[in-house]
């Protein structure tokens, strides 16, 4: 009996199981009692399968979301590998990372794995387009702008040097340093913010136009000052004039943004009381009466050649020289130009307000022959680059990079001989003096590898310019003025 | 390699999770990860790799030692072997310059300060041998026989180089069993697409508002200095626990359970809680293995907390900065030990919230200023005694630029999604409609934190441009 029951126990059992495994939808029979044959069904769902259906419609859901997850990775994968890669930003004036070449060396510093990395980071297909959606798009979801003007204040983040559109692509890379707990970002010395006070590095956009913040000079001035002193004392027969050059936050700040930025004006005057027997060359007046034309970039933070044009008479009429009217140059204008400021701010302001670059050719015949920055290696050279030898149009294009010194002669033949310590913003002077003087030495205070008093002895120089902006003049790039005339 | 940007998350991850699902059985999957562990450690360290491998070697030898000589003279001299090697290198590699330049200071002595660049994770990966020599020595953990296996432990690259410090403990059963549900890869590869959202679109744009008004303090106005230092703390938050979810998201779809390393620190009601919330693996790495080092006899309750505190500082960084910041919070914990937990719940939520998040804010201000000078700036500033006055027409401006951005990251500070969970958990269609709603937003977070990447190269930089 005993062994029967546990035979039907098991038949039960594994009738159960079979069940179980053809999952028949469960229900009770209810008879009716007063008609025989007469009975309803009634579903139910066992607990359990009740259970497995959400564990089931669970599982769905997961792989689901792997796949829709998976499709993502996949589609990215194809995208960075597979589509064409870019070569160039136009926007942000450079070539983009290259793929790294292999050797022992560039494998053990790193270089060449970061290199590869940076290489699929950098030339993205379509880059400029996704750049410009984030531009547009995603980055106003941050807030809104402020005030009547419209207005946006960027500041200085996480960033890296980059010294000029040729070095750029190498020097491209912002290193997230998250990977350890100090989150500690690599500032280059050169960076290192400024003694309190001193400069800010801030921009504001505001009537579509972006303006790098003054912050002052602070007591600096008197230091850009005695360095200019100095050279006097090292080169008393030499005529030396400082002019230091306003920027766009002198003249385009509306009054109720005034506050933001410092007096380049007050700044001005007080290094004009310290200098010597310098002289100097006031060249924000006839600016501030020139304000109203674009002798200003709206969007890069230079000055435009037309502003270089007016400041350059006003050397002319201090030094004595001859000066051409702007009527014996060629105009060209580059429409279409977003400059380095939307490179900084990444602001859809600018980028959809884009200007015309203008620049102006003599028509005199010059002799344009460049040097590395310990003067040697000359190669001859146009005074204006070619625009389509170069990533992109704009301010660097047409007076190309900062590290050489340029030399040239011209049909002037007064036998003034100018040497001119700059920043970039002195490049724009250059073409305006062609007129001026016999020959003129270009070097760049921050590039310049050879003691300043010899080489102006070297090349019989009659006169001596420094001229560069107020940023240049009393911030970091200061030391190098001096720094040069004790190498 | 960072996890934040496009090579790894589209190049490394998807070639790694594809070699991960063809391998079969633990084994090789193991190996795998291995061989992805080692590329991706020797990517950013293809020199360092070396010492990394050789302080796996060591301690693996030690702890075999340990595991022989269990109890004997055999066992405390293997641990002290490795021990003193582990903090050997961590100091050699991370302090030399810094302890060189302060006796040059001190004596006014001339000692040559060498330059050694900091190898990635050596903080992090150094405690977990740490950890497990200890656990050996304890006899909470066998010895791992295999090498292997030890290997897989230590270089497991999801949390190689940033954390959260894994005890092998927690991961001994799953080196060499574990099953990976569905659901566990769901799960993690959404937290990996959260951490990278909170890494991409809030930390690093916080950044930009942290360094305009912090880089540069002498410029700020006491309004803004808080500003800045406000957004600083949720930089470093989200930075931080991006990290950790991504960590923790990436071993899930290995089959890993990492613990929390982060739980919403800024719920916090007081300093003590805050530590409990911040950066869990290493407050608990300190507490099992350093608290009670009985190098202060019976005053060991307070002596022991300022000297996990001053550790805490020092492990941060190579300055003195995060000493200080380190001791800062030792004394506010000090503080709250002497009050005690009794009398500190007498006092209103909310003053204790303010109270809190105002200790918290500072010491991240400390944490930020490497200068010191900086750092007393900041303080002159931001305690009323700055030169630029209260409020200036920029702060206004960043803050309307930023207004969403602000918003959007103070509420995630809040527990949002366990929130949702609880209340969705209770109802299976709610659950089903929650757990779809976190697939398609997963989706979407990560294309857009991709889409961002692609301008993360550009690197712009002014002083040098003129």
């Amino acid at each position: 009996m005993s062994k029967n029951k546990k035979n039907s126990d098991a038949e039960t059992d594994k009738n159960i199981s079979a069940e179980t495994n053809k999952r028949p939808e469960p229900a009770i029979s209810i008879e009716a009692s007063d008609r025989q044959g007469a009975s309803i069904d009634i579903p139910i769902k066992a607990k359990k399968s009740k259970k497995l259906r959400r564990k089931a419609a669970m599982n769905n859901i997961s792989l689901a979301n792997i796949l829709l997850l998976g499709a993502v990775f996949a589609g990215g994968f194809t995208y960075v590998t597979l589509f064409p890669h870019e070569t160039k930003a136009d926007d942000e004036n450079r070539y983009l990372a290259a793929f790294p070449k292999f050797s022992i060396k560039a494998y053990t510093s790193g270089d060449f794995t970061d290199g590869v990395a940076d290489y699929f980071d950098d030339t993205v297909h379509a880059r400029a387009d996704i750049k410009q959606f984030i531009a547009d798009t995603l980055m106003p979801l941050k807030g809104m702008k402020y005030g009547g003007e419209k207005a946006e204040l960027y500041g200085k983040g996480f960033e890296k040097p980059v010294t000029t559109a040729a070095a750029a692509s190498t020097a491209q890379r912002t290193t997230a340093t998250t990977t350890q707990m100090q989150t500690t970002t690599t500032t280059e010395p050169a960076e290192d913010t400024a003694a309190d006070g001193e400069l800010t590095n801030n921009i504001l956009i505001v009537n579509k136009r972006g303006v790098n913040l003054y912050g002052g000079a602070w007591g600096t001035e008197q230091e850009y000052a005695s360095y200019l002193n100095a050279y006097k004392e090292a080169l008393p027969d030499v005529n030396i004039y400082s002019m230091v050059l306003p920027t766009a936050s002198s003249f385009y700040l509306p009054d109720e943004y005034k506050d933001l930025s410092q007096s380049e004006k007050e700044d001005f005057d007080r290094i004009e009381a310290a200098l010597g027997n310098i002289m100097s060359i006031d060249a924000y007046t006839p600016l501030e009466a020139h304000k109203d034309e674009p002798i200003y970039s709206r969007t890069d933070h230079h000055w435009q050649p037309l502003g270089a044009y007016y400041a350059a008479q006003q050397f002319a009429l201090t030094a004595g020289v001859p000066f051409p009217d702007i009527s014996e140059y060629e105009k060209v204008t580059l429409p279409g130009y977003v400059g380095t400021l939307y490179m900084y701010t990444q602001s859809a302001t600018l980028l959809n307000n884009p200007e015309d670059f203008v620049y102006y050719k003599p028509k005199t015949n010059v002799s344009v022959t460049q040097y590395d920055t310990h003067f040697g290696n000359p190669v001859a050279a146009d005074l204006l680059l070619d625009p389509s030898q170069m990533p992109n149009s704009g301010y660097y294009m047409v007076f190309g990079s900062d590290e050489r010194i340029v030399h040239v002669n011209t049909e002037c033949k007064n036998g003034r001989n100018l040497v001119i310590f700059k920043d970039s913003y002195g490049n724009a002077l250059l073409p305006m003096l062609t007129g001026s003087f016999e020959n003129i030495y270009l070097c760049d205070i921050r590039y310049f590898d050879l003691n300043a008093a010899e080489f102006i002895k070297n090349v019989q120089a009659t006169d001596l310019l420094f001229t560069m902006c107020s940023f240049s003049a009393v911030g970091v790039n200061r030391h190098c003025i001096y720094n040069n005339l004790i190498k | 390699m960072v996890f934040s940007r496009l090579f790894f998350i589209y190049i490394f991850l998807p070639v790694c999770l594809l070699c991960y699902a063809l391998a079969r059985g633990t084994k090789h999957k193991n190996t795998v990860l291995i061989i992805f562990s080692l590329i991706f450690y020797a990517w950013g360290e293809p020199v360092y790799i070396f010492l990394m491998l050789a302080t796996a070697a060591v301690n693996y030898t030690a702890a075999l030692f340990i595991g022989k000589y269990q109890g004997k003279v055999g066992d405390t001299a293997a641990t002290i072997t490795a021990v003193v090697y582990d903090l050997l290198m961590l100091g050699v590699f991370k302090y030399s310059g810094f302890i060189l330049e302060n006796i040059n200071a001190l004596f006014s002595s001339s000692l040559p300060v060498p330059d050694i660049r900091l190898p990635i994770g050596i903080s992090f990966y150094t405690f977990q041998t740490i950890s497990y020599i200890i656990d050996c020595h304890w006899e909470k953990v066998k010895p791992q026989r295999s090498f292997k296996d030890f290997l897989l432990f230590l270089t497991l690259f999801p949390q190689l180089i940033a954390g959260p410090i894994v005890r092998y403990s927690s991961i001994e059963k799953e080196i060499n069993e574990r099953t990976i549900s569905m659901s566990d890869v769901s799960y993690g590869l959404n937290r990996v697409a959260l951490g990278l959202a909170k890494k991409v679109l809030l930390a690093d744009q916080l950044s930009l508002i942290a360094e305009s008004f912090l880089g540069n303090i002498g410029g700020s106005t006491m309004l803004g200095a808080w500003y800045g230092a406000i957004a600083y703390a949720m930089q470093i938050y989200f930075d931080f626990s991006g990290y950790s979810d991504i960590a923790i998201g990436l071993g899930r779809v290995f089959g890993f359970h990492f613990d929390e390393n982060f739980d919403h620190p800024f719920m916090c009601r007081d300093i003590t809680e805050f530590w409990q919330r911040w950066h869990i693996s290493l407050g608990t790495f300190f507490r099992d293995y350093l608290l009670y080092v009985p190098i202060f006899g019976k005053r060991r309750k307070y002596g022991g907390l300022f000297l996990v505190w001053l550790c805490t500082g020092i492990w941060h960084g190579a300055n003195w900065n995060y000493i200080i910041w380190g001791l800062y919070y030792g004394l506010f914990i000090f503080i709250e030990l002497l009050i005690g937990k009794k009398k500190m719940k007498v006092i209103p939520v909310f003053i204790r919230h303010i109270y809190s998040k105002f200790i918290i804010i500072i010491g991240f201000a400390i944490f930020y200023f490497e200068d010191l000078g900086k750092l007393g700036t900041f303080f002159k500033t931001a305690f009323g005694f700055g030169k630029n006055g209260f409020i200036a027409v920029q702060d206004k401006i960043s803050f309307v630029n930023n207004i969403f951005l602000i918003a959007a990251a103070v509420i995630c500070c809040f527990p949002l999604i366990r929130s949702i969970k609880d209340i969705t958990d209770r109802r299976f269609a709610a659950k089903a409609t929650m757990s779809s709603a976190a697939a398609v937003v997963s989706a979407l977070l990560l294309v857009i934190t991709s889409i961002i990447l692609v301008d993360a190269t550009t690197s712009p930089f002014l002083y040098y441009q003129f």
